[in-house]
């Protein structure tokens, strides 16, 4: 898989297809994730049979809140995330017996997506705290600071600390008065809460330097839609608002989709390349699907999304969310959860179960 | 206003809404015949479910104890604006009633999804012409001083709260679910089953007191086999009182819900309804309504408090068979809860609001 994502990104073609690949992981997965195995069994079909990718089942993201979906027993786990929430309720889990090719694939895709220009100096800011060993967009964050930028600030002690607007102005001022552009990453409701501390002050970075925010809002902060945020946090850093790039991640994958508007901007064509439409990397596909058939919609029609992520070895490589959204273009644009389903994400894992009365 | 509105008042005036109910429970009288014409296409039941709730759960009589705490519960407002919901279509008569009970004027505003219960009460008293009536209204508009009764999901409470005028008092019964506790050393396993498949069945598991989660004290063969018990307790339901039209939402989620199980636990399913069982629960998942029901095991004392914890705001009914030391802890646990035998979790008495959260 690795060799697919390096080969993928750096133009060549990869030495096996994403079909030979995927078939070989699902087949690896049939035989050593049980509840993979349940649900081909009832399906009847089965990924040695030679039957398309897409026509195999996908494992419901609900199922990593409430069983552990690994090819591994847990004495391998180096690593497992979990989703995040603020309740008693089980949360979402992703366990991996190594992070090399998760950790190869979110290099890969976010230097595609916002260090593609590869600048240097770099500072980063990360709306977070410094230790979150939970968490895989910490993780994310932690490897994007330490391949691509010459200096990190944390600005967070922990999960549920306050983000302090003084130690971001301090950090913020820092980088204008040395000039060196930076990037300040964080979850969206992270985002909220620094320009709620920031009072409407602004705080100018450098030229060339870029925002990345994930995840949506739900029970964490006040709700913000996507274009106002982007709006405020190209204001308040002086930042043009394709330089403020969305990611849209899940704990349970291993790879991310992100708006490609930072690479538009800068002159690398994208037809895709619209605020709210997620790019995922070639290692990726993703279908919208009729939510009671599950059957893929048309290009463009609205349905819910199903990932088949090369990266998943560990786990799951084809996963049906209730996230509703659209494809087209080589792009996803999203349109919400399904009506009932569990939020989950970034967002954090609350419960808003019931809507009967 | 007492002396005016006495609590005899308030008696008879909710002995008159249940004398109305009376009409549309009995099939002989023209408004019961109507209600049985319109209830089918109104509220997506079959018409044995609609029959099942008029002559099993329409509120027709109340004891005095009840009647008493009802009132007592109703409260007291110069005007009483209720808000029904479409999914429970006998709940007009308990809303209708409580409102009675606390005003001496008092406006219903049905559901645009059900607007045949309100309006066949409505009807019936004023055919009765006992001096006793509520006006039907299509808007709201409550002044200082009134109350407003709400019933239905978050947004139409939300949104009901932000558009009062200051000095109006809103009482919401907003969504919630049953939870059944089975317990396997103490109760009889199947007459239990059978008995969480009639509470399951009536309005095909829309309303807030439904049973969505049973959990099941005992070894994973016990639980295994209350949940086939149940199946085929709810496989037999379906024989005489069909289900009817799921929606839309309904479908969606049972597919997501019907392929997480078959991956995590095990899943039994018939034309009509589906159990799903899972023998070592990190979490609860929530069926979709419909006639579905998730069975949890629980090995330990602790695993109720680890599973119903997250869920306990939410939860509006216990039912349970024998007065287990597990129903006693639900009960703590969700608190404002009613705690009902099984089978008895759709018909709560008439003492109140069905949901009694608020109350707490």
């Amino acid at each position: 898989v690795r060799s697919f994502i390096e080969a993928s990104v750096s133009g060549r073609v990869p030495a096996e297809s994403f079909d030979e690949l995927g078939v070989a992981i699902l087949t690896y997965q049939a035989e050593h994730v049980p509840a993979y195995q349940r649900l081909l069994a009832r399906s009847g079909r089965h990924p040695a049979d030679g039957a398309d990718i897409r026509a195999l089942p996908a494992m419901p993201s609900e199922a990593f809140r409430l069983a552990r979906i690994a090819a591994h027993p847990p004495s391998d786990d180096v690593v497992v995330f979990r989703t995040s929430g603020t309740t008693a309720a089980a949360r979402g889990e992703q366990a991996l017996s190594t992070t090399a090719t998760y950790e190869c694939s979110v290099i890969a895709w976010g230097r595609w997506a916002l260090f593609f220009d590869e600048p240097k100096p770099l500072g980063a800011i990360l709306l977070a705290p410094r230790d979150n060993p939970d968490s895989s967009l910490h993780f994310m964050l932690q490897r994007f600071a330490a391949r691509f930028a010459s200096s990190t600030h944390y600005m967070q002690t922990t999960a549920t600390s306050p983000i302090g607007a003084s130690a971001l102005e301090r950090v913020c001022e820092g980088a204008w008065r040395a000039g060196v552009p930076a990037i300040i990453m964080g979850t969206s409701f992270a985002f909220v809460h620094a320009l709620d501390a920031l009072g409407g002050r602004k705080l100018p970075l450098p030229r060339a330097s870029r925002a990345m925010h994930t995840g949506g809002f739900k029970g964490r902060s006040r709700e913000v839609s996507p274009s106002a945020l982007r709006s405020q946090i190209a204001q308040t850093f002086a930042l043009s608002e394709n330089a403020v790039v969305g990611e849209y991640g899940m704990t349970e994958l291993s790879s991310q989709r992100y708006e490609a508007t930072l690479r538009a901007e800068q002159g690398l064509e994208m037809s895709s390349a619209r605020q709210g439409v997620f790019v995922p990397p070639p290692w990726m596909r993703v279908v919208a699907v009729d939510p009671e058939s599950l059957l893929p919609v048309a290009p463009g029609e609205p349905g819910i999304l199903r990932f088949e992520d090369l990266a998943n070895v560990d786990g799951a490589l084809a996963i049906q969310t209730a996230d509703r959204g659209r494809c087209s273009g080589g792009g996803v644009e999203l349109m919400g959860r399904s009506p009932g389903a569990l939020p989950r994400g970034c967002s954090l894992a609350l419960e808003d179960l019931l809507e009967n009365g | 206003m007492s002396g005016a509105f006495s609590f005899e008042e308030r008696e008879r005036r909710v002995h008159s809404i249940l004398a109305a109910a009376r009409r549309l429970a009995d099939s002989r009288d023209p408004l019961g015949q109507e209600a049985r014409r319109a209830l089918p296409a109104a509220t997506g039941l079959s018409e044995a479910g609609v029959e099942l709730g008029l002559s099993a759960h329409l509120e027709t009589s109340v004891s005095p104890d009840a009647l008493a705490q009802l009132i007592a519960r109703a409260g007291s407002a110069p005007s009483v604006h209720v808000v029904l919901s479409a999914n429970v279509f006998v709940g007009a008569v308990r809303a209708i009633a409580l409102a009675l009970a606390a005003a001496p004027s008092v406006f219903v505003r049905a559901s645009r999804r059900e607007e045949v219960m309100a309006p066949l009460l409505h009807r019936a008293l004023r055919e009765a012409d006992r001096g006793v009536d509520f006006e039907m209204a299509s808007t709201l508009e409550p002044r200082p001083g009134d109350e407003v009764h709400v019933y239905g999901r978050r947004e139409t409470i939300d949104a009901i709260r932000a558009s009062v005028p200051q000095g109006v008092r809103v009482r919401a019964h907003g969504p919630g679910i049953g939870v059944a506790i089975v317990d396997a050393q103490r109760d009889v396993m199947p007459r239990a089953a059978a008995l969480l498949a009639g509470d399951i069945v009536p309005f095909d598991q829309r309303g807030c007191l439904s049973p969505r989660l049973a959990l099941v004290a005992g070894s994973a063969d016990e639980v295994d086999a209350f949940g086939l018990r149940l199946a085929e307790a709810l496989e037999q339901r379906q024989q005489v009182i069909p289900r009817g039209v799921l929606g839309e939402e309904e479908r969606h989620e049972l597919t997501r819900y019907r392929d997480t199980m078959q991956a995590i636990g095990k899943y039994h399913a018939g034309s009509s309804f589906s159990v799903g069982i899972d023998l070592a629960p990190r979490g609860i998942l929530l069926p979709p309504t419909g006639r579905n029901i998730h069975v949890a095991r629980l090995e330990f004392q602790g695993d109720l408090t680890r599973l119903l914890g997250p869920l306990r705001a939410a939860i509006t009914c216990v039912g349970h068979m024998s007065a287990s030391p597990l129903a006693a802890l639900a009960m703590t646990l969700a608190r404002g809860a009613r705690g009902l035998p099984l089978g008895l979790m759709q018909r709560p008495p008439l003492d109140g609001p069905v949901d009694l959260r608020e109350m707490v």
